[in-house]
Order: C-alpha cells, then sequence, then structure tokens
C-alpha cells in the first residue's frame, strides 16, 4: 500500500516490529498482547489503573519513571487522534525510553499497536494516485518503475521486429479488391478469347467427322477423300511453312494426321515407340507436322 | 527422401491392370519388368499418345505462411499430375527431387524460395533444365480471390483434369521468352483438338506477358458454360433438379413467360459464344450456342523474369547476360552477384537487356 505517501511517522509499524524483534524478552509478549487488546476494546477506561498493577506482578521492577510513561500512553491511546502532533513528540521519547530492557515488550506492543491503528487509518484514508502503476510499496515502488521501464524497452523493439517480420512475410501479398477493375477484366477478356478459340477449333475438328460412319463403304469413301486431299494440301503446306521457319497453328491440319491412324493411341503404330524410332529417315517432315499438333493458344498475340 | 504421394493420371492404373491380366495366362512378366512398363503406361496419355508432363511444387528453405498457402495453391493448379500432398523435409536437397523424378517421370518443377524475405519462384525442366527465375511482385492466394468474390465457385471437379493454358503478348519476343514459351506450353498436357472431350475442359490458366511493365501475369480461371437464349429460370430448373416454387403464380406458364430479375443484366457479348461440338452437360447440348464464362479461382501472381539458367538450378546464366555489354566492370559484377535476393538496383539493369536482344 502507499506507504510513501504517508507522512513516514517515525513510528511506522515497521520500525516497531524492528525494535521489538531485536528484543530478546518478547517471549511473554503474545500473552501480553492477548490481555492488552482484550482491555483495550472492552474496557478502556480501567485500563490506567489496572495496566501498572498488573506489570509489576509479572516483571521484577518497573521504574517509575517507565510507569509514568506507560499512564500517559494509555490516556493518549484513549484519546483520540487530535494530538497526532504531540503524539510523535511523546512517541520519540518512548522509542528512546524503549531500550529499557524490561519493558520493552510491552512498550512496544502499545505503541506498535497503536501506531498501526493510526498509520492503517491513515492509508485508508488516503485518497490514491492515478498511478499507473498501481498502489506499489514505497520501498519498491522505485524499483518497480524501474523494472517496468526496462521491460518495456525490451518490449518495444520485440514488437517492433514481430511487425517487421510479419511485414516481410506478407511482402507480395496483395489481396485482392472486391471489384474486377480494367485490368482483370481485360486479362479475362484475353482468356475468353483462348477459350474460345479452342472450342471453336475443337467443334471445326470434330464437326467434320459426325455424321460419318467408316463402317458404311458411302462414308468411307468421303473420309477416304477428305483425308487423301487433306494430307495433300498439307504436303504442299509443310514447304510453305518450314520456308518460313514458323508453324502457325491451324487446328483443322490436325485432321489430316489424324485421319490416318486410329483414334486410340495404342492401337497406332507408334504408340510408345516415338516418332524418332519410326521414320527416323523422314524426321525433318515429321518434325514439322510434332510442332503443329501442339496447340497453340497464344497465336492472339501472333496474329493480332 | 522425399515422400511423394503421386495421382496416377486417368489410364494409368486401369493399363496397367489389363498388362498383368494378359501374362497370367501364358507367360509371367517379370515384376522389374512389369513396373516400368506401368510406370512408361502412367506416363503416357491413352489417348493421344504423348508424354504427360507431370510436375513437383516445393520450396527451399522456409517459407511464411502465406507462402506455403501459395505453394499449395500452386500445387492444384498443377493437379491432377502432381504431388498434391507432396512432404519435404528440411534436409530433402534438390538431389532428392530429381532423383524421385525419374522413375515417376517427373518432368517439372516448380520452386518457391524466400531469399531476404523477397518471394522468387523458379520454373525448371528435370533433369536437365532450363530453370527460370521469377520474383513474385505480387501474389494473391486463392481464398483471398474467393473472399473477393460475391459467389466464389470452385467446384472440386474441375481439378480432375489438368487446365489449358493461355498464353498471350509473347509473340515476337527474344530469346529468353521463346524458350520460355515453349516451357509453359509443355507444362500441362497438349490438347488434342480431334480427341479432347469438351467436359474435361474446365479450368484456364492464363499466362499473359505485359511488355509495357515487362511482367507475366500468372491467373487461373474457371470455364463455365451456359446456353444462349435461355432463361436463367429455366437454366436453374435444369441445373438444381428441384420442383421450383409456384406459389405466387396462377399459372403453371407464368413461371417461364414472366421475366426474371437480372438476367437481362447478362446480355452475352458474340464474342464470348461458341457451338459446341459434343454435349458437355445437360444444359450444354452439341450444336447449340453456349456462353463462356470464365471465373478466377487464383492464386494470382504476378512475375518479372529475373534470370534464366542453363542447367537446373545451375549451369550457365542465359539471362541476363552475365558480361554485361555496357563494357561496365562493376555493373558486370553486380548481375553475376545476383544469386537470388535482387535489388531494385540491378532488376533495372537487368530490365534494359531484353530489350537490347530485342533490337538487336
Amino acid at each position: 500500500m502507499a506507504f510513501a505517501a504517508a507522512p513516514q511517522p517515525l513510528y511506522s509499524p515497521s520500525t516497531a516490529a524492528g525494535a521489538a524483534s531485536n528484543n530478546p524478552h518478547k517471549r511473554k509478549k503474545p500473552a501480553a498482547r492477548g490481555k492488552g487488546k482484550g482491555k483495550g476494546r472492552l474496557a478502556k477506561t480501567p485500563r490506567r489503573s489496572d495496566d501498572p498493577g498488573d506489570l509489576p506482578r509479572r516483571r521484577s521492577k518497573p521504574s517509575d519513571r517507565f510507569l509514568k510513561l506507560l499512564r500517559k500512553r494509555a490516556r493518549d491511546y484513549n484519546s483520540d487522534e487530535e494530538e497526532r502532533l504531540s503524539d510523535e513528540d511523546e512517541e520519540e521519547g518512548a522509542s528512546g525510553s524503549g531500550d529499557d530492557e524490561a519493558a520493552g515488550a510491552v512498550t512496544r506492543f502499545e505503541q506498535g499497536c497503536r501506531a498501526f491503528r493510526v498509520a492503517f487509518t491513515k492509508i485508508m484514508a488516503k485518497k490514491l494516485p492515478d498511478d499507473p502503476l498501481g498502489p506499489i510499496l514505497s520501498a519498491h515502488k522505485k524499483l518497480v518503475a524501474a523494472k517496468l521501464a526496462e521491460d518495456a524497452e525490451e518490449h518495444k523493439p520485440k514488437g517492433e521486429g514481430r511487425r517487421e517480420k510479419r511485414m516481410a512475410a506478407e511482402k507480395g501479398h496483395v489481396i485482392p479488391t472486391n471489384h474486377l477493375d480494367s485490368k482483370e477484366k481485360e486479362l479475362i477478356k484475353i482468356a475468353t478469347q483462348g477459350v474460345v478459340r479452342l472450342f471453336n477449333s475443337v467443334s471445326k475438328a470434330q464437326n467434320c467427322r459426325k455424321g460419318l460412319n467408316p463402317s458404311r463403304s458411302k462414308d468411307a469413301k468421303v473420309l477416304a477423300k477428305e483425308t487423301k486431299q487433306a494430307f495433300l494440301t498439307e504436303l504442299s503446306k509443310t514447304s510453305n511453312q518450314s520456308q518460313k521457319g514458323k508453324a502457325s497453328s491451324n487446328f483443322s491440319k490436325n485432321n489430316s494426321k489424324d485421319e490416318d491412324e486410329p483414334g486410340w493411341a495404342p492401337l497406332r503404330e507408334t504408340y510408345m515407340l516415338g516418332s524418332k524410332l519410326k521414320d527416323w529417315d523422314k524426321m525433318q517432315t515429321s518434325d514439322v507436322v510434332n510442332e503443329q499438333t501442339e496447340i497453340r493458344l497464344d497465336d492472339s498475340s501472333d496474329e493480332e | 527422401m522425399a515422400r511423394v504421394h503421386h495421382k496416377n493420371g486417368r489410364g494409368g492404373g486401369g493399363g496397367g491392370g489389363g498388362g498383368k491380366g494378359k501374362g497370367k495366362g501364358k507367360w509371367k512378366m517379370p515384376a522389374s519388368v512389369a513396373r516400368k512398363q506401368q510406370a512408361a503406361m502412367a506416363n503416357v496419355d491413352q489417348v493421344t499418345g504423348d508424354k504427360i508432363p507431370k510436375s513437383f511444387v516445393f520450396s527451399r528453405g522456409k517459407l511464411p505462411t502465406t507462402l506455403r498457402h501459395l505453394q499449395q495453391d500452386l500445387r492444384k493448379v498443377m493437379l491432377p499430375y502432381t504431388a498434391l500432398n507432396l512432404k519435404e523435409k528440411k534436409r530433402n536437397n534438390l538431389k532428392d527431387f530429381v532423383n524421385v523424378s525419374g522413375p515417376l517421370g517427373v518432368t517439372h518443377f516448380f520452386i518457391l524460395t524466400n531469399p531476404k524475405s523477397s518471394p522468387h519462384l523458379r520454373m525448371a525442366k528435370t533433369p536437365q533444365g532450363p530453370t527460370y527465375t521469377f520474383q513474385i511482385k505480387e501474389y494473391a492466394l486463392a481464398a483471398d480471390i474467393a473472399n473477393s468474390q460475391k459467389r466464389p465457385r470452385c467446384p472440386p471437379e474441375i481439378f480432375k483434369n489438368s487446365p489449358l493454358t493461355v498464353l498471350s503478348g509473347f509473340g515476337g519476343l527474344g530469346e529468353p521468352f521463346k524458350s520460355l514459351v515453349e516451357y509453359f506450353r509443355h507444362m500441362t498436357p497438349a490438347i488434342d483438338p480431334v480427341t479432347v472431350k469438351l467436359s474435361t475442359c474446365q479450368r484456364i490458366l492464363l499466362i499473359h506477358f505485359d511488355r509495357e511493365k515487362e511482367m507475366i501475369n500468372f491467373r487461373h480461371y474457371s470455364i463455365k458454360l451456359q446456353p444462349v437464349g435461355v432463361t436463367r429460370k429455366i437454366r436453374k430448373l435444369m441445373q438444381n433438379n428441384q420442383v421450383p416454387d409456384l406459389r405466387d403464380l396462377n399459372d403453371v406458364s407464368d413461371y417461364v413467360t414472366k421475366a426474371g430479375y437480372g438476367s437481362e443484366s447478362e446480355v452475352d457479348d458474340e464474342a464470348a459464344t461458341v457451338s459446341l461440338a459434343s454435349d458437355v452437360d445437360k444444359l450444354n447440348r452439341a450444336s447449340r450456342k453456349s456462353a463462356i464464362r470464365l471465373q478466377e479461382i487464383g492464386p494470382r501472381m504476378k512475375l518479372h523474369l529475373v534470370k534464366v539458367e542453363a542447367g537446373l538450378c545451375s549451369g550457365d546464366v542465359l539471362y541476363p547476360q552475365p558480361v554485361g555489354k555496357e563494357g561496365l566492370g562493376k555493373k558486370g559484377k553486380e548481375v553475376e552477384e545476383e544469386t537470388e535476393g535482387q535489388e531494385d538496383e540491378d532488376l533495372m539493369e537487368s530490365d534494359d537487356d531484353p530489350e537490347d536482344e530485342s533490337e538487336e
């Protein structure tokens, strides 16, 4: 509690206790305390007469001076705290006389008890300042403040470091906005174009086969004719393209190649052989054909 | 070693099973041969006979949480031919992944790194290279994009087929970009227009090169087909398979004739409509017009090409030119030194290089 703020009374409990502990005669103190307390609480007025009477029976011989002091103490005790200032002076004297070994225990107790009461009431009556540290014992106050300051100093860079670390971890992480901006729309448009291109080419490639059943002789003829034509056009075109050195994409051209062979890969002669082993002598042409089979969807950029 | 949980291709399991069944009757195939054949089958598309590109997406070094999410998102992009639950350990080095990639037929590596807390993405071909190192200038996770949308659409079925790749803006560019285009094109299985089923085209990967800023925009969309000329109510009726609420209507015909709200706002532009070759689903029948709608599913990335190496994360630096043409020794040194974490100044310098090349 805020002992610090209390005007450091001379008779503060700590000093009283300290004095008492120094005294080897405090053995009988508990009994005396019990009595004293009881009397103090129950009957205050008869105390003046009783106390001195009690004591001589136990102790060897309290001096007159001491008895007088005791009486005065008791009177002070019973009276209220109006004369606090005068008390303090007297208390000072008492602590001085407290060295008297015989009466030590009693005086200390009396003194301590009262002092404690005074101090306690004082403390309790005191208004606490709005200290961020909260109520702290005076002795500790400085220490605690220093420690807290140290902690804060330590924590500050730690928190900062953590934030920096997080920032570093999130580097480049951009959370997208809820609406699509023009750039994203443009990208979607490009992608859509690509998909449309693919789907169109697929339908072109697959539609021409539709409705034709190779098992029927009529359709088979048509197919054969188509393949032959496609093959011839393919031949004429490959030379063109090889001159250009650029394989432009044309999905319909792929038909001609596939028309000769069964659709399912394992049925083809070249399955898992790799064109390198077979047709090794026709490497040049097969390379060109292979290039064409690759899907080139990026031709949007090439052509535009 | 890295623990690998690899999803086999469509026909992989089936093809292998068939071979075994045959072998049981007359001649038993040695286990090693069978395994090899099965592995080879898994790496080849059963319809087109092309080799299927497969990928690993992993990270080197410690990544912050958001980047780890990005890694997972990238894995989802590369589905189904990728290891979705690839576990890596600190002691795994690149060699481990290369060793595993051979027998599994993994052809592409996507390596996320975070040197000096600036995220980088390396795209590499195994086992020979080349390696393209990008700085991720900006990125958004799939979750961020879903949060930004009113009705995010990401059904799990769309990840059963690999995405289509659309490249744009790369035309007529110089060397590093030419090979990069080749890389991107072979990143996902090629599509044979004769045999492809339209219902398998459900995702699209857009890689767009922004020439002005020299940035590569990486976008991932889902493809949705909507029949043209069908009112919203009919569409919903077909899609939901539920009896509609007719309480407020006097007649059944009202349900069809009454104009729905908002349907007019979705006016289809002609450019986005296609006539389908085959039935895609119940609504989108063959030889009927359908509109293509794309919705972003993320992740979103803005990449800047920083470096090209000839080998797998090693070898000669092809881009930027290691010895500066400018003749400034100091500058050249700086370019050589930039291994991973690049300063902005260096980036500015390397920005100049491709222009020079294209002009020459």
